[in-house]
């Protein structure tokens, strides 16, 4: 349901993507890692044009996504993010975080959208927190209620930009229970993280870049079982103690 | 006649017009605000034209004197054919003037909500202007308030610069006393007492909304 091929990409004269190509099917977890500066980020926001590209194509549900306002807004409804730093909105209450977007972009009542607000942070464990800001909140829950708030516009898919590298070590689990069940559920997710045990435990492929490149996109058992590249083998080698 | 019987006998004319400063204070301030948020949102506009026009504004209204603006529109559009009255002539220059300033407040308030905000926003597919709307600009605001008050205080202040164009405001008033008492030192310094508690009266408005926006967010 997501294709990228060949996006390239240039912020001057230094090329951050080059020809990346890759298809991820419906349900699919996708684990996307490499050293930092890689392009695994700026790679997965060209999926949901948060990035421009200059070269090759992106299609998620046989839809282009390239410069067209409309497509992309109705894109992004279908298609939810989950950010490094949470990005909660920090004026709004945590409910009320969970159904702007609900109300504004897919036109639901507010009833409706709290009534769904509710049952998602029931899910993530934070119901009691409904009425809470954002800044009232630990890392981990506002993650867990970024997580909860990208549900609310029923993706077809979610993409995850190093969900955990900004929480405490001690709360890295919490949210990565989270992932799990999700994954296990069946949506279809594309994570940038370092967390190889998550990819161990749900991921369906990895894919490994460097220096804007996909090195390795491969089946994880293959991955982690033998890499082809020697920069995959040094990145594990580091990251795996 | 001794000071204290001078000044309450000035005292009607100086609440008058000290009524008058209010009135062009708080009209320039309504439409000021309105244009500022205009401007301010055409600087950030993706668009080529609009921050290009939106720069041209503020620079000339940023870099040229108040009072040589209030001439130009008072005595010098009635050249084109446009003869404005000193009120709206007034309070057209003021908001003109004050908008500018505003609508730099409110431009470095927006660029001082992170981008990962708007990115956060987009990602759910929220539009530009709904952004800005519902995310943006309600943080930007909280971030503005300080600087915007600065702005508001002067522009009260400012006002006395249309006494040049025969409105009786607070300074006119006083002068139109001083003419007929030859006492100009009690009744200045009136006219800066009221123009004093006029700008502590805002600016305790302003620590009231200051304290408003950021107990939402704790």
């Amino acid at each position: 349901m997501i294709k990228l091929n060949k996006v390239s990409k240039w912020y001057g004269n230094f090329q951050v993507l080059s020809d990346c190509s890759t298809e991820i099917q419906k349900g699919e977890v996708v684990v996307v890692c490499g050293p930092s500066g890689s392009g695994k980020s700026t790679l997965i926001k060209t999926i949901n044009g948060l990035e421009a590209y200059q070269q090759g194509e992106v299609h998620v549900d046989g839809v282009h996504v390239g410069h067209s306002h409309k497509e992309l807004a109705a894109l992004r409804a279908r298609l939810s993010m989950v950010f490094q730093h949470f990005e909660l909105f920090p004026h709004l209450s945590i409910l009320d975080n969970l159904t702007l977007a609900q109300i504004k972009v897919l036109g639901r009542n507010r009833a409706d959208a709290e009534a769904k607000g509710l049952k998602l942070l029931a899910r993530v464990g934070l119901k009691e927190q409904a009425a809470k800001y954002p800044g009232q909140l630990s890392g981990g829950q506002q993650q867990r209620v970024a997580i909860a708030r990208a549900l609310s516009m029923d993706p077809k898919a979610i993409l995850f930009d190093e969900p955990t590298s900004a929480l405490d070590p001690e709360m890295v689990n919490e949210v990565l229970d989270v992932m799990v069940e999700l994954a296990k559920e069946g949506m279809t997710m594309v994570c940038v993280t370092h967390e190889m045990g998550f990819a161990r435990k749900v991921a369906s492929r990895v894919i490994f870049m460097d220096k804007g490149n996909i090195v390795e996109d491969r089946r994880k058992e293959d991955f982690f079982n033998s890499p082809h590249s020697e920069r995959a083998k040094d990145f594990l080698a580091k990251i795996i103690h | 006649m001794n000071t204290v019987e001078l000044l309450s006998m000035s005292a009607p004319r100086l609440a008058m017009g000290a009524l008058i400063t209010v009135k062009f204070a708080v009209a320039a301030m309504v439409f000021g605000l309105l244009l500022g948020a205009v401007v301010a949102v055409m600087s950030i506009s993706t668009d080529r034209l609009l921050p290009a026009c939106a720069r041209a504004y503020v620079s000339v209204m940023r870099g040229t004197p108040l009072l040589v603006q209030m001439f130009v529109v008072y005595y010098g559009l009635p050249d084109l054919g446009i003869s404005l009255d000193p009120t709206s002539a007034g309070i057209l220059t003021l908001t003109l003037n004050a908008g500018a300033y505003l609508s730099e407040s409110m431009r470095g308030a927006i660029l001082g909500v992170g981008r990962g905000q708007w990115s956060a926003a987009h990602s759910l597919g929220l539009s530009h202007y709904q952004t800005l709307r519902y995310v943006v600009g309600p943080q930007a605001l909280r971030l503005a308030v300080p600087s915007l008050g600065n702005t508001l205080i002067s522009l009260v202040k400012d006002t006395s610069l249309v006494s040049v164009i025969t409105v009786t405001e607070l300074l006119r008033s006083s002068q139109e006393i001083i003419a007929a008492t030859y006492q100009p030192l009690p009744l200045y310094i009136a006219a800066a007492l009221i123009y004093w508690v006029l700008s502590t009266v805002l600016s305790a408005v302003q620590h009231h909304v200051e304290g408003r926006l950021t107990l939402q967010t704790r």
